[in-house]
């Protein structure tokens, strides 16, 4: 139900225990993570296929990466800078340049590990994982959205990055949305700014284009659950229609969506774009709710935004 | 083994030396050392012990084999092409554009090869990975591979090893080339992991030292296999580096080979000769 909030860990993990329930090609693996990442009925109910390694993110990965060239599916969930920043080489070479058909899933990502500090923020996964050739970036953006980015991913066959959260996520649709790697949708039109999201950003996006409109701003707000490889037609089509463009992500500023985004731009048809995140520093730590009003990453704080860019 | 039996495999090694320094021939250079030191083993696992169809290198239920250290991929590329897995010809592509040979193994190029390994401390996960998947789908499929002395230093080997272990492994085998030289230098002085079988052990693996040049104890170990059952299997294969070359053996100084004209010379007239005696020992045992 729309503005429910879900937590998108439990999300993912119902939603890919249901499909190794019928596809018994798929292995989870722990690096003590599979219970707060939602596995633990599925550890109840299939051990022989939940496989747990104890805290060791490369090793995990390589291992991953070795099944999958026996044909299994291995998914592997942990906190994000860790199946990132810590195993990015094995990421690089044992699924990208082998192209093993494995999926790793960053929780607990951007600031969501708030009060615990920058060790625990993932703030480049998007910028460094899309620079991995064969690799797919998500980053769904609601609760319905993970768990049909679930399905995408199970589904295609290359290795894939998912990027998800921990607190409750609000839904932003009123059913489960259709999910194609690669497109992005229009969730809301407008005219004035396009704020162009991902994540768990883009429900801040839709409360923001509320309160421009409000102030007589239309805003349109289009999402991109797929963050590489971008849908650049839908970029190209929105730079053209819109003109002026404002990318928000709960990640640096620049290296993830919003870079993608000025790539296709600088290519295709050039506008004005503000890139929104985080600045590149080691964020402070505090409440997730504080740190975001702090970043002006939450709704008020990319109305802001908005209004300084359109004021420019 | 027989005699006999062992004296063609000793002959096979012989003849990869030979398709070693012919590679090298090819492209002026290689990592020589490590691909003469595991010489005897590799060609011990795919002429003696490996399931494996050079004429359908997919074959299902084959063995697998990864060089974990990548840089001896001349090592594997010898092997393959004495065995049968592609044309000779194609050795004398070794480091050329678009080569099917490059500096280091790439599955997708070359058929046989199972990894693209390279990058020191990812054989041993993806080997453990790929002995979990054969174990799960009930194959009695082995998973072999092929570490370097000095790759031990990488912290991601020892999280593998503590994974097959854990995970009661025993249709890997791991053979750690321990030629004790690596670029710097000794490989005790740049960083000491002896006595490596110890390690091991310490990890729950079963562990057996062997003389890694002698093919008889080769072939000792691999019948052993394994060497207790639950447990991963470590061989410590005690190596000379550039085994086969009179004047690069036990020389850190050839884990790189950029040979001299006569130096080149010297390789191909010790491997020919080799071969030569071998083939007629051979021969001599057959009759």
């Amino acid at each position: 139900m729309k503005g429910e909030r879900k937590d998108p860990r439990k999300e993912l993990g119902a939603a890919v225990s249901a499909l190794a329930e019928q596809d018994p090609r798929i292995v989870i693996l722990s690096a003590d993570s599979g219970g707060s990442s939602g596995f633990s009925a599925f550890a109840g109910a299939h051990p022989e296929r939940y496989f747990e390694f104890g805290i060791m993110e490369q090793g995990v990965t390589g291992i991953a990466a070795g099944l999958a060239t026996t044909g299994k599916i291995p998914v592997f969930c942990a906190i994000a800078p860790f199946v990132t920043c810590r195993s990015y080489e094995m990421f690089r070479n044992d699924l990208g340049y082998m192209r093993q058909n494995v999926k790793i899933i960053g929780r607990n990502g951007g600031i969501t590990y708030s009060d615990l500090g920058a060790t625990h923020h993932s703030l480049e996964d998007y910028a460094i994982m899309r620079m991995i050739p064969g690799a797919v970036v998500l980053s769904p953006q609601s609760p319905a959205e993970i768990r049909a980015a679930a399905k995408a991913m199970l589904a295609h066959e290359g290795p894939v990055y998912m990027r998800i959260g921990n607190p409750p996520m609000p839904e932003i649709y009123d059913e489960e949305p259709d999910f194609t790697i690669g497109k992005g949708t229009v969730l809301r039109p407008g005219t004035d700014l396009a704020i162009l999201s991902t994540g768990s950003a883009t429900a801040d996006a839709l409360e923001a284009a509320e309160l421009l409109d409000a102030k007589g701003i239309s805003v349109r707000v289009v999402g991109f659950p797929t963050v590489c490889p971008i849908d650049e037609e839908l970029v190209i089509q929105t730079a053209r229609e819109v003109g002026k463009l404002l990318t928000v992500e709960e990640h640096y500023a620049h290296g993830g969506l919003g870079t993608l985004v000025a790539e296709v731009c600088a290519e295709h048809c050039p506008v004005p774009i503000r890139m929104h995140g985080i600045p590149k520093e080691y964020a402070t730590s505090g409440p997730y709710d504080d740190l975001k009003a702090y970043y002006r990453i939450d709704a008020p704080g990319i109305a802001q935004v908005a209004q300084e860019f359109l004021n420019k | 083994m027989n005699g006999k039996d062992l004296k063609r495999l000793e002959l096979e090694a012989a003849r990869c030396r030979r398709n070693v320094v012919r590679m090298v021939e090819a492209s002026g250079h290689g990592h020589l050392g490590g691909a003469l030191s595991s010489m005897d083993i590799v060609t011990a696992l795919y002429f003696y012990k490996m399931h494996c169809d050079p004429k359908n290198p997919g074959l299902e239920d084959r063995d697998r084999f990864l060089l974990s250290a990548g840089h001896k991929c001349m090592v594997q590329y010898a092997v393959l092409a004495e065995k049968g897995y592609f044309d000779k010809s194609v050795l004398d592509t070794y480091g050329g554009l678009k080569t099917l040979l490059p500096g280091h193994p790439d599955m997708h190029k070359l058929p046989g090869v199972e990894a693209n390994t390279g990058a020191l401390g990812h054989g041993l996960s993806l080997a453990a990975g790929m002995a979990l998947g054969l174990r799960l789908d009930g194959k009695k499929s082995q998973v072999y591979a092929v570490m370097g002395d000095g790759e031990l230093a990488e912290g991601s080997n020892w999280e593998a090893a503590a994974a097959a272990a854990h995970h009661h492994l025993d249709n890997l085998t791991v053979f750690v080339d321990f030629n004790g030289l690596q670029i710097s230098g000794k490989v005790q002085d740049v960083m000491n992991f002896t006595p490596i079988g110890d390690h091991f052990a310490a990890f729950g693996w079963a562990v057996k030292d062997i003389d890694g040049n002698n093919m008889s104890q080769v072939v000792e170990a691999l019948d052993a296999l394994p060497l207790t059952p639950g447990k991963p299997n470590l061989i410590v294969a005690h190596t000379v580096k550039s085994k086969g070359l009179s004047f690069a053996e036990n020389k850190a100084a050839y884990h790189y080979w950029t040979p001299k004209d006569e130096e080149l010379s010297q390789a191909i007239q010790e491997t020919e000769t080799a071969i030569a005696r071998l083939e007629q020992e051979w021969k001599e045992m057959a009759q």
